[in-house]
């Protein structure tokens, strides 16, 4: 093993090289992913608004509207849906802080008259085999097709008419909460969606 | 020289005290607690401590006897308190499988594994128990009261009432008054349920020295002091000193849990400096973490820093010099 | 090290005799944060292993050319490249596992089975060596991961891949799917790892 001598220019140039080459071929392969990867986040928002519209043939996620709430930090996420240029409904990302360990993030997609079409759970940090059941199918069917203007989202306890998560009142009103948050939302901005087509 | 040479771990003090009378006053001291559980949960509260006394001894039995294949020491009685002791820290009704898995955790993971009594880092009860409420949240904090409903606990009922912002003038409507905390008659464990049979306990244990008073009483006054101070600033966000020290396992923690001998520390500098710890976790889980009590995750963090603990306050060795006041 | 390595038993030492998780313990990091279901165990495994094989290579052809002053950064840039590929490639393909890892594949730069294999096998053997070294190793990592993996979910949510042998309400012992769990199930299977392979050897 003949190794190279640890003088300064010696250092410098081998770590140079490495440098160089490592530098190109991370190029290389960033050029090949980047576009996987973009479309693949693309992919996935509406993977998940297929989930919770009506089916639609627009694509909602350029269109994407960000509403300024008084309830909400940040703007609000509203994903309008449309077929044949009619409008079909909307998907609105509804968060609430009041989770059990605070963020709970939900997509709830609307049908125009406010029916909640289907609800997709994005972020929760809830207690494993409590909370977190607010992903399961038994929780989130009690929503569909229920109006929030007739059904009481706030768990029974609070005289709403959601059956709560055994042992986890706090993570069903703050999924309640994140609805509800979503649902005044959408009805405040309707006209306005709608509108926003023509 | 033909003798074996006897060696065994400081203090070589001869006294009639041995492990196993030791083991036996802790029973006796449990046992005004335990008639209290008797009084108010009836068959459930001793099917609870017979199934986790039973499991303890009997898994102990099995692991010395065909596992490590090492001399049977059941008859010391330390399985048995880890039973009674974890029974003591779960709700009636808990099913019977929980209790024996909570057994197993107890005397397999936490002891055994250690080397059994005397090697164990953390209180193997308290180990048991909060493997059984991180794995089974749900049938842990379903508290069954006296008269035969489910019901959140003194701290569970201020948690959830202060995270959806009510004052604690609001909340304390639903709270059992101070002296049912004191006789017992409240939600939770069933061992943990009135802070009168404790301290007759806790007092039994002083005065046949078992434990002495340092770890106790720094745990209780330290609490008091922290939550009392939050108190004052703002009573309507915190509840005051009594009612953390009179719920949850507090008393049970402070007298029985954390001065057991093995996870404490060894001088009386090193007791107050863990007990202290004890208490300053507590509170902050109490009125800061996601669970409402915190006294048991308090004594396991504080366990690990027992030999820390241990090494830097050092039993002064016979003969040394004194260099300042002894503590 | 000059004679040639006889490669069966240099593929076979990474696998039992110095397991790099129930023997060597290294790497216990991406060991302990990932390993919450069998797929994600499994996942972490072959990201490690492909950059432990890629990295043993390339030091290997390149040590006679770096000063040895200098070979840990060298070896560091190497690996480090060799992470941010398998990341681009992860995130562009399976975002699913991306997602599911997420710190722990930049983190990879710094498990220390892959510089330990770097500085103490592929800087001093041939690229064939050490080639058969870094698929013994990562096989071994990747085995150790998913039989942890599997463990804690079996335990922790009555499933293995995914597939739920339990009924949805079942109660399973969530604290296995839960950081703590991980510490306990990995000491209980170095034990069984260590008892069986003495037993045999």
């Amino acid at each position: 093993m003949s190794k190279n001598k640890d003088t300064f220019i010696n250092m410098v140039v081998s770590l140079f090289v490495i440098t160089i080459i490592s530098g190109f071929s991370l190029g290389y392969v960033n050029e090949l992913t980047v576009g996987p990867i973009a479309k693949g986040k693309i992919e996935r928002k509406v993977v998940a608004l297929k989930m919770v519209l009506p089916e639609f043939d627009n694509n909602p996620v350029e269109e994407v509207i960000m509403l300024k709430s008084a309830s909400a930090k940040d703007s609000v996420e509203v994903y309008p849906a449309f077929k044949n240029g009619e409008f079909v409904g909307a998907a609105v990302i509804g968060s609430t802080e009041k989770g059990f360990s605070g963020l709970v993030k939900i997509m709830v997609g609307f049908k125009p008259d406010g029916t909640i079409q289907n609800i997709e759970v994005l972020e929760q940090k809830e207690t494993p085999g409590l909370g977190t059941k607010m992903k399961d199918e038994s929780f989130i069917a009690q929503f569909r097709d229920k109006n929030p203007s007739t059904f009481n989202v706030k768990p029974t306890k609070d005289q709403g008419n959601v059956d709560a998560l055994t042992g986890a009142t706090i993570s069903t009103r703050a999924f309640g909460d994140a609805v509800q948050m979503a649902y005044d939302e959408f009805m405040l901005n309707n006209s306005s969606i709608i509108a926003l087509k023509n | 020289m033909s003798q074996p040479i006897i060696i065994s771990a400081s203090p070589h003090v001869h006294s009639s005290k041995t492990s196993k009378k030791v083991m036996y006053d802790v029973v006796i001291a449990l046992v005004p607690a335990f008639l209290v559980s008797l009084y108010v949960f009836g068959f459930s509260a001793l099917l609870l401590t017979a199934v986790a006394v039973i499991s303890c001894i009997l898994f102990e039995f099995l692991i010395q006897k065909y596992l490590l294949k090492t001399e049977v020491t059941v008859a010391d009685g330390s399985a048995l308190i880890t039973g009674i002791l974890l029974a003591f820290n779960l709700p009636a009704g808990l099913p019977i499988w929980m209790i024996v898995v909570g057994s197993l955790v107890a005397i397999g993971v936490a002891k055994m594994s250690f080397g059994g009594l005397g090697f164990n880092i953390f209180n193997p009860a308290l180990v048991g128990r909060v493997f059984l409420l991180v794995s089974f949240p749900v049938q842990m904090t379903m508290w069954p009261l006296p008269d035969g409903i489910t019901g959140a606990t003194t701290l569970g009922i201020i948690k959830e009432g202060l995270m959806f912002g009510n004052t604690m003038t609001d909340i304390s409507a639903q709270l059992p008054s101070n002296m049912d905390m004191f006789l017992g008659i409240t939600a939770g464990s069933i061992g943990e349920m009135s802070a009168l049979a404790l301290l007759l306990g806790g007092v039994y244990l002083l005065i046949r020295k078992v434990i002495t008073w340092h770890i106790p009483v720094t745990i209780l006054a330290t609490m008091a002091v922290m939550t009392g101070v939050f108190w004052v600033v703002n009573p309507e966000s915190y509840a005051s000193p009594l009612i953390h020290i009179l719920s949850g396992g507090a008393i049970l923690g402070a007298f029985f849990m954390a001065t057991d001998m093995v996870t404490s520390p060894m001088t009386r500098k090193g007791m107050i400096i863990f007990a202290i710890g004890i208490a300053v976790i507590t509170v902050v889980i109490r009125l800061f973490g996601a669970y409402p009590e915190g006294v048991s995750f308090a004594i396991i963090i504080m366990n690990a820093f027992v030999p820390l603990i241990n090494k830097y306050f050092k039993p002064r060795r016979f003969g040394a010099k004194i260099k300042s006041k002894i503590v | 090290m000059a004679e040639s390595v006889n490669q069966t038993q240099n593929f076979l030492k990474g696998i039992v005799k110095e397991n790099p998780i129930f023997v060597m313990l290294l790497g216990m990091c991406p060991t302990l944060g990932v390993t919450s279901s069998a797929f994600n165990g499994l996942g972490m495994g072959v990201a490690t292993m492909f950059v432990l094989i890629m990295s043993n290579i390339v030091v290997s052809l390149v040590k006679s050319q770096i000063p040895s002053k200098v070979r840990i950064p060298a070896f560091i840039i190497i690996i480090a490249s060799f992470v941010t590929i398998v990341e681009m490639i992860l995130e562009a393909f399976v975002p699913f596992l991306y997602e599911q890892l997420g710190i722990f594949i930049p983190l990879i730069v710094v498990n220390c089975i892959i510089l330990g294999r770097a500085e103490s096998f592929a800087s001093k053997n041939n690229a064939l060596s050490s080639l058969i070294d870094g698929l013994g190793m990562g096989l071994g990592f990747t085995l150790a991961l998913t039989i942890l993996g599997a463990t804690r979910e079996i335990l922790g949510n009555g499933s293995v891949f995914g597939f739920k042998f339990v009924p949805a309400d079942a109660n399973t012992f969530i604290l296995f799917i839960l950081p703590p769990g991980a510490f306990i199930a990995l000491a209980y299977l170095t034990v069984l790892f260590n008892k069986s392979t003495t037993k045999t050897t």
